[in-house]
C-alpha cells in the first residue's frame, strides 16, 4: 500500500515521534528504531517490560528484523510488528471502547513506572482493538525517565480520553464526533467550557479538566521567559496517586445509551419465517463468497454481524448510531468480540482522510476494500432517506467491497412506507428493475433471492474489475 | 528541571500535575495502607488500590448524577 516502485515507503502518519518510523517493505509492516532512542529501546526490551506487556496482551507482538532493512538512515534496530486487520480511530469508537482504551493507557503507564520507565505519549491513536481487546500498537512509546519528573503525557491523556468521555457522560454522546475535528484530543479549556457546571462538584473532573484549563490559561499568559518553567519534582508515590486519580475519574464516568436502541430489535417488519429465510440466504451467499473480512455496513445491534462471524471470518460492524454500537459492544461476549468489532460510521458521511497532508488518518475507503460488504435493510435509508441515486449507492459500495450482499427493500415495504410517509415520492427509479439496472453498471449479479414471506430481495453482487 | 518530551507537555499541565500529585499522595498513601490492613484482617491479599476493583470509587458511589438521562 502506497509503496513506490520496489523501495520501502514510510507510513505517512509516522512522523511526530522522532524515535522511530513505521514503513512498509514489500508490503510488510516494519518499524525502525533510531540510534538516538537506542538506550530506551534496550531498557524496554532487555529489562523485561516489553516481554511482560506482550505476554499479558497489552502490547502488540513483534519480531526482530535485520537492521539493514531500515527505510531511513540512523536506525539502531528494525522490528516487524504483527499487523492488525483494520486500524480504527477514536472518533469511530463507542463510549465503552474509548473508556477501555483509556484504562489500558493508565495501566501501561503504571507498569512502566514500576519498571523505571514511562509512557512518553498517551495518544488514543496508539491503541487499537485486537480480537476484542484494546492493545498498544506503538512499541516505541516507552522511555527511561527519573521517577521525580511529572508525566509529559498527562495533558494528552486528559485531552484524548478524559475530556471526550466526560463530555459524552455529562453532555451528549454526539460530542464523540468532536474527536474527528480535534485529532489531538479535545482541548481541556474547550471541554471545561462545554461541561455542565455540576462537573465541578466531582473532584477528579474539577482537577483534571476545570483546574487544568485554568492552569493552562495562566501559563500562556505568563511571560515568554517562562518557556522552560521548572516544574516541581514529584514523588514516586505522587506518580501513583495521580494515576490512581485518573483511573478513578475514568471509571466513574458512565453512559447508558438511551432507550431508543431497544426498539431496534423489535423494529423489524419480518415475520419469523421471513427472518429465517433471510438468514439462510445471507449464510448461503457468504459461504459461496468465502470472505476473510466482512464489513457489515448498517449493523445496528449486530444480528447479522453474528451470522457473518462464523467460519473464522473477521467482521467489522458499522452503524451510524453511537447508542447501537455501544449496545452491540456491551452485549458481545469475549469470544464474540474476537471476531466482531462494532464501530461508529455514518455511511452518508463516512470517515474522511484527516491530519497533516490529509494522510495521517485514513478514510474508510482507504482502509478497504473488504472481501464482502453486507448492506442489509440499508439501501432504502440511503436512497429514500438520504436521496442518494441507486447508481451512486452502487458505485460507492463497489469501492468498499469486492463483493456485496445487498437487500433491496421496495417502496411497498412497511419500512420504506414509513420513510416516505411525510414526503413526496421523488424516486421513480426505486424499483426492483431500477435496482438491477443501477447496480448492474458497477456489479455483476451473481445471485438473486426473494426473501420468503416479505417483499424484499437479496442480491449477491461482484464488483466489475473496472469498478 | 526541563522535561524533554517530543509532544508539548504544556507548562501549565506540568505544574498543575506536580501540585495535584503532591496533594493526592497523602490520601492515596492512607487508603493504600488502611486498605491493605483491612484486607489482611479479612484474610485478603492486601492489594494496592491500583488493582483493587472491588471497592466502589467515590464516583461510582455517587453515580446517580452520572447516570441521569440526558436530553
Amino acid at each position: 500500500m502506497r509503496e513506490t516502485s520496489r523501495g520501502p515507503s514510510v507510513e505517512p502518519a509516522s512522523f511526530r515521534d522522532p524515535s522511530g518510523y513505521v514503513f512498509r517493505r514489500d508490503g510488510v509492516l516494519h518499524r525502525q528504531v533510531q540510534a538516538a532512542f537506542a538506550d530506551d529501546w534496550r531498557a524496554f526490551t532487555d529489562g523485561g517490560l516489553a516481554a511482560s506487556l506482550i505476554a499479558d496482551g497489552l502490547l502488540v507482538e513483534h519480531e526482530a528484523a535485520d537492521v539493514g532493512l531500515a527505510a531511513l538512515p540512523g536506525a539502531a534496530a528494525v522490528i516487524r510488528p504483527r499487523e492488525l486487520p483494520l486500524i480504527s480511530y477514536p472518533y469511530e469508537w463507542s463510549f465503552s471502547q474509548l473508556r477501555e482504551a483509556a484504562l489500558l493507557t493508565l495501566e501501561l503507564q503504571r507498569r512502566a513506572l514500576a519498571a523505571g520507565m514511562r509512557l512518553k505519549d498517551a495518544s488514543a491513536y496508539n491503541i487499537q482493538f485486537d480480537r476484542g481487546r484494546p492493545i498498544l500498537i506503538d512499541t516505541l512509546s516507552f522511555e527511561v525517565a527519573p521517577p521525580t519528573e511529572p508525566w509529559p503525557a498527562y495533558r494528552q491523556f486528559c485531552e484524548h480520553f478524559l475530556a471526550p468521555l466526560a463530555l459524552i457522560a455529562y453532555r451528549d454522546p454526539r460530542c464523540a464526533l468532536m474527536l474527528r475535528e480535534f485529532i489531538d484530543g479535545i482541548p481541556v479549556d474547550l471541554a471545561a467550557r462545554l461541561l455542565p457546571g455540576r462537573t465541578r462538584l466531582r473532584p477528579a473532573l474539577l482537577v483534571h479538566l476545570h483546574l487544568h484549563a485554568g492552569a493552562q490559561r495562566r501559563s500562556t499568559r505568563a511571560a515568554p521567559t517562562a518557556a522552560h518553567p521548572t516544574p516541581r519534582r514529584m514523588s514516586a508515590l505522587g506518580q501513583e496517586a495521580l494515576l490512581d486519580s485518573l483511573r478513578r475519574a475514568i471509571e466513574g464516568l458512565r453512559w447508558t445509551p438511551g432507550g431508543h436502541w431497544t426498539q431496534y430489535g423489535i423494529q423489524t417488519s419480518y415475520t419469523e419465517r421471513g427472518a429465517a429465510s433471510k438468514r439462510k440466504i445471507v449464510e448461503r451467499m457468504l459461504t459461496v463468497s468465502r470472505p476473510a473480512v466482512v464489513w457489515d455496513m448498517g449493523a445496528n445491534v449486530g444480528t447479522y454481524s453474528t451470522v457473518a462471524a462464523g467460519e473464522g471470518r473477521s467482521v467489522i460492524a458499522f452503524d451510524r448510531d453511537a447508542a447501537s454500537v455501544e449496545h452491540h459492544w456491551r452485549q458481545l461476549s469475549a469470544e464474540a468480540r474476537a471476531s466482531v468489532l462494532p464501530l461508529v460510521m455514518d455511511l452518508s458521511n463516512p470517515s474522511p482522510a484527516l491530519g497533516w497532508g490529509l494522510e495521517e488518518r485514513r478514510s474508510l475507503v482507504q482502509r478497504g476494500p473488504a472481501d464482502v460488504i453486507l448492506a442489509l435493510a440499508l439501501v432504502h435509508h440511503l436512497a429514500i432517506g438520504n436521496n442518494v441515486p441507486l447508481d451512486r449507492v452502487a458505485a460507492f459500495f463497489a469501492r468498499l467491497g469486492r463483493r456485496a450482499i445487498v437487500e433491496f427493500v421496495p417502496k411497498e415495504d412497511p419500512m420504506s412506507r414509513h420513510l416516505l410517509a411525510a414526503r413526496r415520492d421523488v424516486f421513480p427509479d426505486y424499483t426492483l428493475d431500477g435496482f438491477r439496472a443501477a447496480f448492474g453498471r458497477t456489479f455483476s449479479i451473481v445471485d438473486e433471492a426473494p426473501v420468503e414471506d416479505s417483499l424484499r430481495t437479496l442480491f449477491l453482487l461482484e464488483a466489475r474489475p473496472s469498478a | 528541571m526541563d522535561i524533554l518530551a517530543y509532544i508539548d507537555p504544556g507548562s501549565g499541565s506540568l505544574l498543575l500535575q506536580a501540585i495535584v500529585a503532591g496533594l493526592l499522595a497523602i490520601p492515596f498513601f492512607f487508603r493504600r495502607t488502611i486498605g491493605g490492613f483491612v484486607d489482611r484482617l479479612r484474610g485478603g491479599s492486601g492489594e494496592a488500590p491500583g488493582s483493587d476493583r472491588a471497592e466502589p470509587t467515590p464516583a461510582e458511589a455517587s453515580s446517580a448524577d452520572a447516570e441521569e438521562p440526558r436530553r
